[in-house]
């Protein structure tokens, strides 16, 4: 456990979180990353996902809490996670990209931590409001997404040596990417299900004509 | 091994006792041949007390009349109900009004002719009546295309036909249907085939205006077809056309309370001013549409279909829903009360409702297949809620508070009863417990009021103990700092 999450990473973290430019530079170049710490925030994403739309105060939110379960969208928050870092990976392969699919997923993972820490002071702060001053959280969740969001763009950039004009270019096909595994998935699965449902009626009626 | 076997018995014996005490239990309440329920602020069903009872229906078959039986109902279309309480039914079908007292044990009246010119003259299949504040009784005379006003003594006092105006296209056919009357003798009229809304006729009997008219929704998607569309395919598309109105009331200020099918199940009753614009408020859920869980593929699912409306007292109405047979009722505010009604073949179930109206804290309603009076009676509940609304309509919230509670005793879920509560406790100050109920009763404006002044309240009272933390703290880090300089010196 110890060797999987050191301290110098935790610390390294912290580091890209204030310096993404550099950070992510040496993550690529002096194997600066820790795919575990990555997982890790993604987890710790996906709980303050949760704890926000559960317990964030009445005045700001209006979900249904029975209609919020925490393993549910930790489990899609996961699968979301590994589809983006396996069609970004499958994506700049084919362009010259430098990262390793251990790198996108360090990249993304990182950038993560200032989304997550926004959704868990706004959901405290949320506490501490009433109507029409909401205004604060909303500029909090946004603040922290697009920290999020520009972190995760520059960590892309920085781990396969593109230009900005090329990471938008990837990430848009990454996109789309992203749909034609989803797609390939569904298709999967339904074929599946069809030889499953045809060696099952092979199995009824056998029982049947004994 | 030992210890799961005694706590199996243990379960065992408990489950017995449950059970024997269950069966032992009487049943105290009738058994009501439906639903009573409500929705609440995420629009789940919450059953709730009964909020009327079923209080046994009205057959006049048997009645008699200057000496002679007068015979069953025949497919009767609309009741109302006089300034005294006497109910007038449109006994459609035998082509005559029948006229009951308020207890509907006797029959006061049945008028099936007048003289007209000197002529004996009757009605054809009257669809609906209505009384004017000056007794005067009006008779939808469907049939015959008129709408004919009386004396109480059967003298007629004005035909209303054939309206003339530029605005009603050639050779249309005046059918009223429904009809209602206000304080200052307009009438209303929803005439059969007129979509372009209610018909008003002046005191004289002159066709004055369209009332109300309902405005069709064509999306930006439809109209996108529509261009797109040939000739050929756009005639056998299907038209648009707006709803028509089904029922009316008017209350004693002389608004229109009227009822119109929406295939959208989001506003089946409007509120229309003297003018003829929609006044009606809605509730949080911005819907007067009846029930919201509808969905299926059965007949009995879909949006309610409302089918008559009549305006109580205290802001409260009541719609009538034919889809299922339930009775919808809302306050002022659009806030849905309670619910109850069903259609079947039990007692106190409808086949099909046509009518519904007031009378002395009773509920009648109307039904065209069983030819029957149907009569409800408040309950425990239902007095409770029709007071405390009625109090919260008079701006009285704080004398509702008591009655609210008992409320809460019945039916704790009620989300009316927390905000009633919660504001009452927020004009005497107790912020703590006002939130308390503002936020079971999901009302967040009021919550936030209630929020705002606590925090206040909080802030100007720990105000001196942070502040002092505040300065010893400074004061210490001051100290400690000095103390570190001089260490470094030596």
């Amino acid at each position: 456990m110890r060797k999987l999450f050191k301290k110098d990473d935790w610390f390294y973290l912290l580091y890209t979180l204030t310096h993404p430019m550099d950070g992510y530079y040496w993550i690529r170049h002096a194997e600066k990353g820790n795919v575990p710490i990555a997982i890790l925030s993604v987890i710790l994403f996906s709980f303050c996902f949760t704890a926000n739309r559960l317990l964030a105060s009445f005045v700001v939110n209006d979900l249904d809490p029975r209609g919020i379960d925490s393993l549910y969208e930790l489990l899609g928050v996961l699968a979301f996670y590994l589809l983006l870092c396996v069609s970004n990976w499958s994506v700049t392969c084919l362009m010259n990209g430098e990262g390793r699919l251990k790198d996108i997923a360090v990249a993304i993972g990182y950038g993560t931590v200032p989304i997550s820490l926004s959704l868990l002071i706004a959901t405290i702060y949320s506490q501490f409001v009433a109507d029409d001053e909401q205004a604060f959280y909303g500029i909090l969740l946004g603040l922290g997404v697009a920290y999020g969001a520009i972190m995760m763009l520059i960590g892309i950039m920085q781990i396969h040596n593109y230009t900005l004009g090329k990471t938008l270019l990837t990430l848009f096909l990454t996109v789309i990417a992203l749909f034609i595994i989803i797609f390939l998935i569904l298709l999967l699965s339904n074929r599946l299900a069809l030889v499953f449902n045809f060696f099952r009626s092979l199995y009824i009626e056998i029982i049947f004509r004994t | 091994m030992k210890k799961s076997h005694c706590w199996k018995k243990l379960a065992c014996l408990l489950g017995m006792a449950v059970f024997v005490l269950s069966q032992s239990l009487p049943v105290s309440a009738k058994s009501i041949p439906y639903d009573s329920y409500n929705y609440d602020y995420r629009e789940y069903i919450r059953y709730t007390p009964a909020a009327y009872l079923p209080a046994g229906n009205v057959d006049i078959a048997d009645y008699v009349f200057q000496g002679s039986p007068v015979g069953k109902l025949l497919s009767p279309q609309d009741l109302c109900a006089d300034g005294k309480g006497r109910v007038y039914v449109a006994d459609t079908g035998n082509n005559r009004i029948v006229v009951m007292d308020e207890a509907l044990t006797r029959i006061e009246d049945v008028i099936d002719g007048f003289i007209n010119q000197g002529k004996e003259d009757g009605f054809n299949q009257p669809g609906g009546v209505c009384i004017s504040e000056k007794g005067q009784i009006y008779v939808a005379d469907s049939q015959n295309r008129r709408v004919v006003v009386l004396e109480k003594d059967h003298t007629l006092t004005r035909i209303i036909a054939d309206p003339q105006s530029e605005s009603l296209e050639d050779g249309f056919v005046f059918t009223p249907l429904r009809i209602a009357v206000d304080y200052a003798d307009r009438l209303y009229v929803i005439a059969q085939n007129m979509f372009e809304g209610i018909m008003v006729f002046e005191e004289n009997g002159k066709f004055s205006t369209f009332f109300g008219t309902i405005d069709v929704e064509i999306s930006l998607w439809d109209k996108f077809w529509k261009r797109v569309a040939t000739k050929e395919e756009r005639s056998k598309q299907k038209l648009y056309i707006p709803t028509e109105f089904t029922g009316l009331d008017t209350d004693p200020k002389g608004f229109v309370y009227a009822t119109n099918l929406d295939a959208n199940g989001i506003q089946g009753v409007r509120r229309l001013n003297p003018s003829g614009v929609d006044v009606i408020k809605k509730g949080q859920n911005l819907n007067l549409g009846g029930d919201l869980q509808t969905a299926g593929t059965t007949e009995y699912a879909g949006p309610s279909q409302f089918t008559d409306v009549t305006y109580r007292e205290n802001g409260i109405y009541s719609c009538l829903d034919r889809k299922r047979g339930r009775i919808f009722t809302y306050d002022h505010e659009g806030n849905l009360l309670y619910v109850f009604g069903g259609l079947g073949t039990q007692d106190g179930t409808f086949r099909l409702p046509t009518a519904i109206e007031e009378v002395n804290g009773k509920i009648l309603v109307l039904d065209g297949t069983l030819c029957e009076i149907l009569t409800f009676e408040v309950t425990e509940y239902g007095r409770l809620i029709n007071e405390a609304t009625a109090l919260r309509y008079d701006g009285d919230e704080a004398s509702a508070v008591g009655i609210w509670e008992r409320v809460l005793e019945l039916d704790e879920n009620n989300e009316l009863a927390h905000v009633g509560i919660g504001k009452a406790y927020l004009t005497a100050g107790d912020y703590k417990q006002a939130m308390k109920h503002l936020k079971i009763g999901m009302a967040r404006e009021y919550y936030s009021v209630a929020y705002r002044r606590y925090r206040n309240e909080m802030l100007r009272k720990g105000a001196s103990a942070f502040l002092s933390c505040m300065v010893i703290l400074v004061i210490a880090l001051l100290v400690a700092r000095r103390f570190r300089k001089k260490k470094r010196r030596r």
